[in-house]
């Protein structure tokens, strides 16, 4: 029942871990199996959970990088992501927190606009990145992201660190997000 | 109720995590012993950067930032200001409820007074006879200013008296003294010293006719003739006294 708290934990060594957070659990199987697939140098540990907080009376690694996955086809996951966002210590949105908006191909079926994640996004100083878990490709793509990102996150990758990966925020796109 | 799944999920994908790691391992098993070196460094690498990231976390927690300085001076100064807010609130309770005090005491003594108004006569007759004693005071304070004036002017009087007294008496002195002076002029003047000289002269020239006559006269004659002198002696003493009785004032 914990706030969950980054680098509260020593790491393993040459393990780099991620929190998954979704109620979509499907989807996150796929995307944890095609993380796994990916070619990395480093020990990967994938924890999946449909929100948080997670009990406190199980011992986990630490955890390096936590993904919100919001399906815009479903207002219940936005709002989940929203309540399990409390349980988050503030250090954790010094880039180790990153939103992954999926279904956003399907806009006809979306019932969440871009513009409500955008916002949550930009309230949270979180990066956020559009994808649709469904497609194949898509999925590796993202989960070569996520991988990369997290083993900056986990100090895998020397010169560059987790803070840096707030860059990702900066979008040429759309200008008019400040002004919100 | 959705937690205990979770942490199931949790676990399940841990293992996978954990098969993955091991395929990995045995993947870098596979590998020469060049790989194992670079491997070596690359976790040299891994570990310095997380040592990095941790000192720097330990920096940002041990360093206050001055914000957070700030938004401590603020709170202090808050808790400042509500502590002063709390005190004039206490001091304003109290002056309240001494006011209500006051405002009970005050009715309650009205009350009082309206009920017992025996004891109300009972005063009025003490402060009307205080205030009957108050006037004869007066009044005999009056009396006994009006004594000591007329007294004054009994005093007045008598010094008036005195001080006329004194200048009649100065006056009867130098009438005496005048009368005194008066005398003296006429003792010295020569009118007594004639007198006199006349009467040695009579009393040598009575002698002379007595031897004379003593013997020349027998002695019936000589008492006859004495006789006669001494009258005539008397008579012309007589006749000096009547002159000098005339000469005097």
């Amino acid at each position: 029942m914990s706030v969950l708290r980054p680098l509260d934990q020593l790491p393993g060594l040459n393990t780099a871990t991620v929190l998954l957070v979704s109620t979509e659990d499907a989807l996150l199987q796929q995307l944890a199996d095609s993380m796994l697939r990916e070619d990395c140098p480093s020990q990967l540990m994938i924890h999946l959970a449909r929100s948080l907080p997670l009990p406190s009376n199980v011992t986990r690694p630490r955890i390096d990088l936590v993904v919100f996955v919001v399906n815009l086809h479903n207002k219940y996951s936005l709002q989940n992501v929203q309540e399990s966002l409390c349980h988050v210590d503030a250090n954790f949105f010094l880039g180790k927190v990153c939103f992954l908006a999926t279904g956003a191909s399907q806009e006809n079926q979306c019932s969440i606009h871009h513009n409500t994640i955008l916002k949550l996004a930009h309230a949270y100083r979180s990066p956020l990145l559009f994808c649709d878990l469904t497609t194949k490709d898509f999925q590796f793509s993202v989960a070569q992201r996520l991988v990369r990102m997290l083993q900056v996150c986990a100090g895998h990758i020397p010169g560059v660190s987790s803070l840096n990966l707030l860059s990702l925020m900066k979008t040429s796109e759309i200008p008019s997000l400040e002004d919100l | 109720m959705e937690k205990p799944p979770e942490e199931e999920a949790a676990s399940t994908r841990e293992d996978i995590g954990g098969e993955g790691g091991q395929l990995q391992a045995a993947g870098a098993a596979e590998a020469s012993e060049e790989d194992h070196t670079t491997l070596l460094l690359r976790l040299r690498e891994q570990t310095k950067q997380q040592l990095l990231e941790y000192k720097s976390m330990v920096d940002a927690n041990e360093e206050e930032t001055p914000e957070e300085i700030l938004q401590e001076e603020q709170i202090e100064a808050k808790i400042e200001g509500l502590e002063n807010e709390i005190q004039d609130a206490k001091t304003a309770f109290e002056v309240k409820t001494l006011m209500l005090h006051r405002l009970k005491l005050s009715a309650l003594l009205e009350n009082n007074l309206e009920n017992i108004d025996t004891k109300m006569s009972l005063f009025i007759d003490n402060m009307k006879h205080i205030l009957k004693l108050n006037k004869s005071i007066t009044a005999s304070q009056q009396e006994s200013w009006d004594l000591e004036e007329k007294l004054l002017a009994v005093r007045k009087k008598r010094l008036q008296l005195k001080q006329a007294s004194a200048s009649k008496l100065l006056e009867m002195q130098t009438e005496r003294n005048k009368q005194k002076n008066i005398l003296e002029s006429m003792e010295n003047s020569g009118m007594l010293k004639d007198v006199r000289q006349s009467l040695q002269k009579e009393i040598q020239i009575t002698t002379v006719v007595q031897h004379v006559f003593q013997h020349t006269i027998p002695r019936a004659a000589w008492r006859l003739l004495l006789f006669c002198i001494f009258i005539h002696i008397l008579t012309s003493f007589w006749g000096v006294k009547s002159t000098g009785q005339r000469f005097l004032p």
